[in-house]
């Protein structure tokens, strides 16, 4: 079940997106992120989504994986969805049974809500954890940050630590599966009772994961310094990152895809 | 002086009452390849991790290649002298990149790019795993895995790597992968310390040192050691089975399978007439 998470793994490829400098694609993803929190118009929506089709396409992920991915999420998605649809307000009433009335706004937000929400994670999966091994993310990282070194953040620390966070993701997934299976099989019960007692059933699959963490942060810290790690002082790269033209122009473009939804935001076609 | 050599090493955790490791006096030489036993808590995992450096001695004295681990200045240069490999496997890879773990050690001693690339193809050579180069790490078996963390080491170019129970938690087929990699690296030199509780394994190094409560018990070759069946047995420790069938029977020692068998045929024909 934990298994379809797929959350910050890494997929090695040798696509375009592969071979973007991470940088760019920190930046870009920024960018994107707040272009999809800014689309209103439909318009703008559809721009949006024919934007992360795009780089699902050149990412050249599998779109087994991507449609994997958003499993967890259908929860949260259909949610949202049906909020919007029964309790938003409008003018135009579509259907009206009894108390329950949908408007076409309803529609319209249930909609945008989803689409918002799956380019969301589509985009970041596809831009930055896919196609970006975590090494390279935490090298993009702190050249991002490096102006921040000056003030005394330790830039280099907290990007590893984040590498680090990703890389065992998968992990400690496959560790709650491994305790769940373990609790049941000693009678333990997830699955029924109401909110508060399956909240406190949690509890004995959180301690015994604490714990472990724990144990393997600890482990990891001494084969790291065994690795002769010392926070990034006098380290080299074994691949040399350079910004190549292409990823100039790779980045050119989706600004300006990004620049255009401002505009679709003004553009309003009837449904 | 030996490669490795230890005067008298203590070692106390903090709030403990009996140190963990006791008064020890060893010397490993270069290339030569050790087995550590002993039962659990004897102080083994301890003892290992004092041998590289990563603890320093609470009293005593551990000298590696000649640099006294005690000494800060020395620390960066014993660590890249002398690697270890732990348990568990997923707890030393740090990238989920094949490649880009192994580079990890290098790149941390600013080694020159091209020179990194070729130390990490190397090692993944070494230990057999270069086609793995750009799989993602945790998808690997715990053999292969374990194979990685060696590469790891081994791209730091040590003289000596210190095995915790490497093949603990391992299946047979893996525990053969690593052990079959522990004598490669052993025929190129490199000088082997293992931690087990495996005797068929301990039986393939050179040397076996035995601990008890933080103190060397034994010290002497498999054969030399596996004959003391008595003493093992009263430290809680096992003999390889063929060593203990041919003890039970009376006959002479063998550490390994064919030998047992030519013992036991020698011994039948000899009833037989
Ligand atoms: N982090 C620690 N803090 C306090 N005491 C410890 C710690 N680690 C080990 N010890 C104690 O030191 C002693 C030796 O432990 P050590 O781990 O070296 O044994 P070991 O021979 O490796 O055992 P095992 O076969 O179980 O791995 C034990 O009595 C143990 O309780
Ligand atoms: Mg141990």
């Amino acid at each position: 079940m934990l298994k379809d998470i797929t959350l910050g793994q890494f997929f090695p490829g040798r696509s375009l997106l592969h071979r973007t400098d991470a940088r760019i694609k920190i930046i870009l993803l920024a960018v994107f992120l707040v272009f999809v929190l800014c689309a209103k118009s439909a318009a703008a929506f559809t721009f949006v989504a024919v934007c992360t089709a795009v780089l699902v396409i050149i990412s050249a992920i599998p779109l087994k994986t991507i449609i994997k991915s958003l499993k967890p999420l259908m929860f949260v998605l259909i949610f949202t969805a049906v909020i919007n649809l029964f309790f938003a307000n409008g003018e135009d009433i579509l259907l009206q049974w009894k108390f329950i009335k949908i408007y076409r706004e309803g529609i319209e937000n249930a909609i945008k809500m989803v689409v918002r929400l799956t380019c969301l994670v589509t985009g970041t999966s596809v831009l930055l954890t896919y196609t970006t091994s975590p090494l390279d993310l935490t090298d993009g990282i702190e050249r991002l940050l490096t102006p921040l070194k000056h003030i005394g953040v330790p830039v280099h620390d907290f990007a590893m630590m984040m590498s680090i966070a990703l890389r065992f993701i998968p992990t400690l997934i496959e560790e709650t599966d491994k305790i769940i299976s373990a609790q049941k099989a000693r009678g333990a019960d997830f699955e029924s009772g109401n909110l508060f007692s399956r909240a406190k059933a949690l509890i004995p699959i959180l301690v015994p994961l604490f714990v472990s963490a724990y144990r393997r942060a600890f482990e990891l810290a001494e084969a790291m310094e065994c690795r002769c790690y010392r926070s990034g002082v006098g380290k080299t790269r074994m691949k040399v990152i350079k910004t190549r033209p292409a990823d100039y122009i790779f980045l050119g473009i989706s600004v300006v895809c990004c620049v255009g939804i401002f505009f679709l935001n003004q553009v309003v076609i009837p449904f | 002086m030996a490669f490795i050599q230890t005067e008298k090493l203590t070692y106390n955790y903090e709030g403990n009452l009996v140190p963990a490791v006791k008064e020890v006096s060893l010397s490993f030489e270069k290339g030569s390849y050790t087995a550590i036993i002993g039962h659990n808590g004897s102080g083994k995992s301890t003892l290992a991790k004092l041998l590289c450096g990563i603890f320093t001695p609470t009293g005593g004295k551990v000298f590696i290649d000649g640099m006294d681990s005690s000494d800060e200045e020395k620390q960066e240069n014993i660590r890249e002298k002398c690697g270890m490999v732990f348990q568990n496997p997923d707890n030393q890879i740090v990238s989920s990149v094949v490649e880009e773990d192994v580079a990890f050690a290098p790149e941390n001693l600013g080694v020159e790019p091209k020179e990194i690339r070729k130390r990490v193809d190397d090692a993944l050579a070494a230990v057999g795993m270069t086609e793995y180069a750009h799989h993602s790490a945790y998808k690997l078996s715990g053999g292969q895995k374990q194979r990685v963390a060696i590469a790891g080491i081994l791209a730091m170019n040590p003289d000596c790597i210190v095995f915790d129970e490497a093949t603990a938690m391992l299946d047979p087929a893996g525990r053969r992968e690593i052990s079959a990699a522990m004598n490669e690296l052993n025929k190129r030199g490199i000088t082997v310390i293992t931690v087990t509780h495996h005797m068929n394994e301990a039986a393939m190094a050179d040397r076996i040192v035995v601990m008890n409560k933080g103190e060397v018990a034994m010290d002497g070759t498999p054969r030399e050691v596996f004959a003391r069946v008595d003493e093992l047995r009263s430290l809680s420790l096992a003999v390889p089975q063929v060593t203990e069938l041919l003890y039970d029977l009376g006959l002479p020692e063998a550490l390994h399978a064919s030998e047992a068998a030519d013992i036991i045929q020698k011994e039948i024909e000899k009833k037989c007439h």
